[in-house]
């Protein structure tokens, strides 16, 4: 088992951190009417992104989920950038086009973007996958879905032919019991985890709520898949702790449901967990808040400065 | 004659074939996948002997998995390499259209123009006697899909230069090759032919009349200009070889020039490429139409397997010789 030292354990704090203050500052832009589209909050589900995307190297492959902006903090994509793209101007990493979707890229990180239309993901993560190989590289892609995206098609064909030909991926489901608004009971035959079975490939169902078991899961399946020893399925169960997208009436599950999810929180765990072993003081976890949100705040300011698009950017990019 | 013009005769089938081993020769970056094209050579034989050529890392057997055919291809495109992707036939475009029509033609655009995805996706298309789902000619559900190339050669020197033109080009290109166009011989220029995307092709010039028409009919069209030829109907014929990016100059200047227009087609009229030439026509050259517009295509009718029922069914150059014979 991978051991985990104490100042990795600080790193996936202060990323899990950064998620969920970077979380509250969106809510704020969207409730101040500064995001131009829908937003789908992390909350909750903060131990897959940070878990999953910490074993990664700088030049290994990224295909992220629309959950929150969590992997792509955690791959170091600029927080600037992003609040750009939130609120659909110029400072935006695709330049005004973005809003409260990801879609942003970056090809010098690994961050090879998102589709909107749910499990497009697969095809593109195998094709990557086949990439790195072709190219002679020991890159590795980690592809984030939900439970509601496992059920697509696409997921068949990639995962089988990335099984198949024994590709450097990491598919991490994160089931957090709902797609959208129907739970996994009425719409998921089986575990999700058991289909790796199917495909020939070692699968792990893991509490997706401790970010140590994503980051030990993901560590195996990362060394496997870069040892040229094939694709690994890791299914996280997770809770998420707000709507599907905000304005979300969540009539398919109760208060009570959602109140008790609350002691769940993967970051004020680890906070306790880390105070409880001596390796951080109450203090200096607050500390670090301070400094993350000031690092935020400082992106939203970089970002609220820049100008909105004009008509011409609509034309720009399309072709080469 | 120099060395430049000399010819070499290939079928359109062997025309593909050399452009894909020529560009897999030059360029590391290339590779072929799609069902049956490695150790089969396709299905029309376009990827005969680049498997002993060029190895399995290169010429791959997918499973029967077009969405992973395209969706994987695109992600194969952003991270480097330069695939060609076969679907088996153009009727499975639906399987694949999200990969198709938002990720490969729309990735680029909607992520900020970070990416380029230099993909080709060979369509084969065209009535062969394979029902209604095999035999469709598809390309103008593409019309809409901003961000690809749709193009479509007509004869082995076209299908040669476009396709070494489209795997250079860094945007995603639909190509589509007619089925029934596979086994025709034709002239190709020999050395390093190049034909540019975007460029329509004067096949036969002429006075009285402008056809314009691709893929199959190019040939049909080019028939019916010799038969009507000794009517005393001189017939233009204008080639597009693709619809997207569209040479509207030569088309516009050929309207100009004889006033008269036929479009032919084989997918079916209604919700053809012929609908959108023709609005176009109407929107940038009225003035110099002495007559209707008239579309040749197929009747809005799904094609039978029939080959029988198939002649009464699919556009011939009887069908373009008799709408050139009801101009004004």
């Amino acid at each position: 088992m991978t051991a985990i030292t104490p100042a990795t354990l600080l790193e996936l704090y202060e990323s899990m951190v950064t998620m969920k203050l970077w979380d509250q500052t969106a809510l704020r832009l969207l409730q101040e009417g500064r995001v131009l589209a829908g937003y789908h909050s992390g909350r909750g589900q903060e131990a897959i992104p940070a878990g999953g995307v910490a074993p990664l190297r700088r030049d290994d492959y990224l295909m992220y989920a629309h959950r929150g902006f969590g992997y792509t903090i955690a791959k170091g994509m600029s927080l600037a950038a992003m609040f750009g793209d939130l609120m659909a101007n110029t400072a935006g990493a695709t330049g005004g086009l973005g809003a409260g979707i990801p879609h942003f890229a970056d090809p010098e990180l690994g961050i090879l973007g998102q589709g909107g239309t749910l499990g497009s993901c697969f095809g593109i993560a195998t094709g990557a996958a086949f990439s790195a190989r072709y190219r002679g590289t020991d890159q590795v892609v980690v592809c984030f879905f939900g439970d509601g995206t496992a059920n697509r098609g696409a997921f068949h064909e990639s995962v089988n032919a990335a099984a198949a030909w024994k590709l450097p991926v990491v598919w991490i489901c994160e089931n957090n019991g709902y797609a959208v608004s129907v739970p996994a009971a009425d719409s998921t035959a089986g575990r999700i985890v058991d289909r790796a079975a199917g495909y020939g490939m070692p699968g792990v169902r893991i509490n997706g709520m401790d970010v140590t078991e994503v980051y030990r899961a993901t560590c195996e399946a990362v060394d496997r898949a870069r040892a040229g020893e094939g694709p690994t399925l890791i299914e996280a169960m997770c809770h998420r702790f707000r709507g599907h997208y905000e304005g979300d009436p969540q009539v398919y599950r109760t208060e009570e449901e959602t109140e008790r999810l609350l002691a769940l929180d993967p970051i004020t765990n680890l906070a306790a967990r880390l105070v409880a072993d001596g390796i951080a003081t109450e203090e200096g976890l607050d500390e670090l808040e301070a400094r993350v949100q000031d690092t935020i705040d400082r992106a939203v300011e970089e970002a609220s400065s820049a100008p909105m698009p004009g008509p011409e950017r609509l034309f720009e990019g399309l072709y080469v | 004659m120099s060395q430049a013009t000399a010819t070499r005769t290939l079928t359109f089938s062997q025309a593909i074939r050399e452009a894909l081993r020529e560009e897999m020769e030059r360029d590391d970056r290339v590779f072929v996948w799609g069902e049956d094209v490695a150790v089969y050579g396709g299905i029309y034989g376009a990827t005969a002997g680049l498997l002993e050529q060029f190895g399995p890392g290169r010429v791959i057997d997918t499973p029967i998995s077009e969405t992973m055919i395209v969706g994987a291809a695109v992600g194969a495109a952003i991270t480097g390499l330069r695939p060609v992707a076969e679907l088996q036939s153009s009727g499975y475009f639906g399987i694949a259209m999200d990969e198709i029509y938002h990720k490969a033609a729309r990735w680029r655009y909607m992520h900020g123009g970070v990416f380029t995805v230099p993909l080709v996706i060979r369509l084969p298309e065209g009535a062969k006697g394979a029902g209604p789902e095999h035999d469709v000619s598809p390309e103008a559900l593409f019309l809409s899909a901003s961000g690809a190339y749709v193009v479509i050669p007509s004869d082995p020197a076209d299908a040669l230069g476009l396709m070494k033109s489209s795997i250079r080009d860094d945007n995603p290109v639909l190509f589509f090759e007619h089925a029934g166009l596979y086994a025709h011989r034709g002239e190709v220029p020999a050395g390093d032919h190049l034909v540019p995307l975007g460029e329509a092709a004067v096949k036969r010039e002429g006075s009285d009349v402008t056809v314009i028409a691709w893929s199959r009919m190019v040939g049909e069209s080019l028939r019916a200009a010799a038969q009507l030829e000794a009517e005393g109907i001189d017939v233009e014929v204008v080639d597009p070889r693709g619809l997207r990016p569209l040479d509207l100059d030569t088309i516009l200047e050929s309207v100009a020039k004889t006033g008269r227009v036929v479009i032919a087609h084989e997918a079916p009229k209604t919700g053809g490429a012929g609908g959108e030439v023709a609005a176009i026509i109407a929107e940038e050259a009225l003035e110099y139409l002495e007559s209707p517009i008239i579309r040749v295509a197929s009747a809005d009718v799904p094609i039978p397997q029939s080959r029988y029922l198939q002649q009464f069914l699919i556009p011939t150059a009887a069908s373009v010789t008799e709408a050139v014979r009801r101009l004004d």
